[in-house]
């Protein structure tokens, strides 16, 4: 669905990390270093971002 | 007496020794951070229903999430929080209405195909209250789909529900005391090696323990030292504490007032007590 706000452990905003995520990992960076870089150090976040199956734009033709 | 050495302060993190405290004051600062600190959050949200026309096409109200979703995802937003500028609604002059001295009113119009951001949040008077995070993804628009929202934030704290909450990643460790017996250390560098922390250098010949700081109490240099020449106590009126907030207030602010709340709480229970 769609990346939630927050992190589901911890409360951390990581909504906003995700569009960022995409793009610099699409651009052939390293995964971690992106997460690094975007100040996710906790593993509970860093789950929230690479685990994420972002199918909202199927959904979205159900709509 | 109390004290505070700050190690790192950045806007939304901190690390900071309490010095010369009490495992139960530790604790009482982390339950304030944490449940205790007010903020603002949307907690209001209202949908315009039916058709909405823009530039003589029609666009429905829909979106392909349930507008409860939505309304949970925008309260879950960090608003920016002053609180100079706003009062607890049930504290306030316009006892609980909503005012501009309690509530912020965003509106939300974006008509589809596109993606619904945080920053679409447009405050209604002041500016400055723009969300700061303005990539924070709401919702997904198709063609035809649009929604016309307007939502109203208003202060909290997190004994109501998490979006009032303004830190996260809030905890603390005893201080650890490490010593290496010079007499015993034969410079096997097993510590310095095997740390998972990397808290041990050389000094010489013998081990010292240097990065304090980073040691997680893991007792593994107990284990792995043949020589049984180190020893690791904790110190418990010292805490490392480490914070975040999600941006709607400052660490500097938010540490700042759970301080002062707790003193006051303090000041409070010694007056409630009957005079021994």
């Amino acid at each position: 669905m769609i990346i939630p706000v927050r992190c589901f452990t911890c409360g951390k905003v990581v909504g906003s990390s995700y569009p960022i995520y995409v793009k610099r990992v699409q651009m052939g960076e390293d995964p971690e270093k992106v997460l690094d870089e975007l100040g996710l150090e906790r593993y509970c976040c860093r789950r929230m971002i690479i685990s994420h199956a972002d199918l909202i734009g199927e959904i979205q033709l159900l709509g | 007496m109390m004290q505070i050495e700050i190690i790192e302060m950045s806007d939304t993190k901190a690390k900071f020794i309490l010095k010369d405290g009490t495992p139960g004051l530790a604790n009482a600062l982390r339950r304030v951070l944490i449940s205790d600190v007010p903020k603002m959050a949307i907690d209001n949200v209202e949908f315009h229903l039916g058709p909405i026309m823009v530039d003589g096409r029609e666009y429905e109200s829909i979106t392909p999430l349930f507008d409860e979703i939505v309304s949970h995802r925008l309260g879950l937003v960090p608003v920016p929080t002053d609180h100079e500028l706003f009062v607890f609604q049930k504290d306030c002059v316009c006892e609980g209405e909503g005012c501009p001295n309690c509530s912020i009113m965003y509106s939300l119009n974006k008509i589809g195909p596109c993606t619904v951001y945080s920053g679409d949040l447009v405050p209604l008077g002041n500016e400055a209250l723009k969300v700061k995070d303005d990539l924070i993804p709401i919702i997904e628009l198709g063609d035809g789909q649009a929604v016309l929202v307007y939502a109203i934030a208003r202060m909290g704290t997190a004994n109501e529900h998490v979006k009032w909450q303004a830190t996260h990643g809030v905890g603390y460790k005893y201080m650890p005391i490490i010593s290496v017996d010079p007499k015993l250390c034969d410079g096997g560098s097993k510590c310095t090696d095997l740390c998972p922390c990397k808290v041990f250098v050389m000094d010489g010949d013998v081990a010292k323990a240097e990065n304090l700081l980073q040691c997680s109490l893991c007792g593994s240099c107990l284990k792995f030292c043949d020589m049984k020449a180190i020893s690791l106590t904790e110190d418990d009126t010292q805490f490392v504490f480490t914070m975040e907030t999600d941006g709607s207030l400052t660490a500097a602010q938010t540490l700042d007032y759970a301080l002062k709340d707790l003193q006051a709480r303090f000041a409070k229970f010694c007056e409630d007590l009957p005079d021994a």
